[in-house]
């Protein structure tokens, strides 16, 4: 599987080249347009192992219950994969270190990684992310997407990231959730509430726009109730 | 001073031992351009890459640029006289746009001359149609916008409200193209027609949607646009609805009409999102939300993406499948998704 990415960092889309053999696994509802010779399967889990109780807790993790699985038929093939929104979208080389990534900016893998759920916790309800997480572990390629742009943090001790800013991170950081400000009070006038600090040492990927806030933000002028 | 002047046409042709690729790159280099860029200047050859020169210097760029494996003829100032119309439109265009090879005459697909053969039957077409409009397009691909420079007396027709900036020199008149059929297709009912009739002017157009815009010159090819494509076209280009059927309209999720836009001019197309250009060989398939525009030499029907599971659970529904050779223009990003990615924030009825 080959990944490109082009018209970073707006309107980013991802081309993805297979050759015959190889699956593209993705989100649903992700693929802008593919070659005639690809063949498409949706399944609740890894191809060929649909399980429900996965599925159903993917569905928690904000992903959507079913992924689609992309393969070539005797040609190789491509595949556009693009996202909802405006941003801009990562390419991740595995190799068996585990990454876990925010319910919504999975975008895409190739069959050597294993896509999971992990649970991180009540902690993530307070967090402002999915409640879920998927933690992608194994040898190979996965494609992230983000919201805005995205920019790395290596961590070394310490780190405060703010909520609904997080697109993965190395399993290696522990995190907890905190008060931005000194007291809570505080910290809730301020506008930040809570936070996520990060400790241990990794890598954090953040997103610097906020689907939440963009969401509330557009809210209030959609009118209720109309058509479209 | 030396009055025979000579242009530098590139003909395509590579040495023995170069690939395209390697051209490609050659290219990239010499004339500083972007790779898609380089890519284009080379499907379309031949084409006139330097104007104007003494014979000297043009001699230094052809020993400069075969040393680099790719093969030019001089043309002189005899010919040049043929070629001089392209000039105009060709260098008003700044090499950032992607537009730069859109413009020059032979990027139609149906008169594409074999590469090596005939310069001269091109550059007579172009002699006699080409009335190509100076333009710019700032912003690309994020938030096209394009400014077109408007000869006194000549009438430019743009998508009702999508103009942003001009001269006072334009006068607008609006004009129902398409009536009816064109109300349905989504697209407004009304084109504005602005000429400039005080003298020459200039106007800046935005679409709607942050996004690509795209400029081709069409030479009596047919185009199809997805309702809502359509930014701004010369007069000479014919505008209308054509009916889908409603078995595409219905299940392709869109409106029931596409734009079909034919006749010779400049048009000018955005998107939301990015345009992505994708030459079909045998055949593409697109999500029906993501199709700006295809060239009338590819058929589509309206199908679903795999089985009845992934019609309903793959979060792709119908799309749309083309058959044949063409060129078709996809969008990164879709309206409709957007909305329904908005939906959830929309405030419960009351």
């Amino acid at each position: 599987m080959h990944v490109e990415l082009v018209n970073q960092p707006g309107n980013t889309a991802a081309k993805v080249s297979l050759r015959p053999g190889e699956v593209c696994t993705a989100e649903s509802g992700a693929m802008l347009a593919m070659s005639s010779n690809m063949q498409i399967t949706t399944t609740t889990h890894k191809k060929q192992r649909g399980s429900l109780l996965k599925a159903a807790k993917r569905l928690l993790g904000g992903e959507s219950l079913f992924l689609n699985h992309f393969e070539p038929l005797n040609t190789p093939g491509e595949v556009w994969l693009g996202t909802d929104l405006a941003g801009d979208m990562l390419v991740m080389p595995l190799d068996n270190d585990n990454l876990i990534v925010q319910g919504g900016s999975f975008l895409a893998c190739d069959e050597g990684i294993e896509v999971d759920l992990g649970w991180q916790g009540f902690k993530s309800i307070l967090s402002g992310e999915s409640i879920f997480w998927l933690k992608l572990k194994g040898k190979g390629t996965a494609v992230l997407s983000s919201f805005g742009a995205i920019y790395p943090i290596e961590v070394d001790g310490d780190y405060i990231v703010d909520t609904g800013h997080i697109v993965a991170f190395s399993e290696t950081l522990q995190f907890s959730i905190t008060k931005a400000g000194k007291s809570w009070l505080q910290s809730i006038l301020g506008g930040e509430g809570m936070v996520c600090k990060f400790t241990g040492r990794g890598t954090v990927w953040c997103q610097s726009h906020n689907e939440g806030s963009f969401g509330s933000l557009l809210g209030p002028n959609l009118k209720a109730g109309s058509k479209r | 001073m030396n009055n025979t002047t000579i242009d530098i046409v590139l003909t395509g042709e590579l040495a023995e031992g170069i690939s395209f690729e390697q051209a490609c790159g050659t290219i990239e280099k010499l004339f500083k351009l972007s790779t898609e860029q380089a890519k284009n200047l080379l499907e379309t050859a031949p084409r006139v890459i330097k104007r104007g020169l003494d014979s000297e210097t043009a001699e230094k760029y052809r020993q400069t640029i075969e040393k680099n494996g790719l093969k030019v003829v001089l043309k002189s100032d005899s010919d040049a006289a043929i070629s001089k119309p392209i000039a105009t439109p060709e260098a008003a265009v700044p090499a950032t746009t992607v537009a730069v090879a859109e413009v020059s005459p032979p990027v139609s697909f149906k008169q594409e001359p074999p590469a090596s053969t005939s310069i001269a039957p091109v550059q007579s077409v172009a002699a006699t149609d080409f009335a190509g409009l100076k333009f710019r397009i700032d912003g690309s691909p994020d938030f096209g916008f394009v400014t077109v420079d408007l000869p006194r007396g000549q009438m430019l027709k743009v998508e009702a409200s999508a103009m942003a900036t001009m001269d006072t020199n334009l006068v607008m008149k609006t004009k129902m193209k398409g009536g009816i059929s064109r109300m349905l297709s989504g697209e407004n009912l009304f084109i504005n027609e602005f000429t400039a009739e005080n003298g020459p002017g200039e106007i800046g157009i935005a679409p709607a949607t942050p996004g690509d815009l795209i400029h081709r010159y069409m030479r009596g090819e047919t185009l199809y646009l997805q309702s809502g494509a359509f930014v701004a076209s010369t007069p000479g280009i014919n505008i209308e609805t054509k009916w889908q059927g409603f078995t595409k309209g219905f299940f392709s999720g869109e409106s029931l009409f596409l734009i079909r836009a034919s006749g010779e001019g400049d048009l000018w197309l955005n998107s939301y999102g990015a345009i992505i250009e994708i030459d079909v060989k045998d055949g593409y398939v697109v999500d029906t939300g993501n199709i700006v525009a295809f060239t009338e030499g590819l058929e589509y029907s309206i199908s679903k993406v795999g089985g009845y599971k992934s019609l309903f659970f793959s979060g792709e529904g119908f799309v749309c499948r083309f058959k044949g050779e063409g060129k078709l223009w996809i969008q990164t990003r879709s309206v409709g998704a957007f909305a329904s990615w908005a939906k959830q924030y929309r405030p419960a009825k009351e």
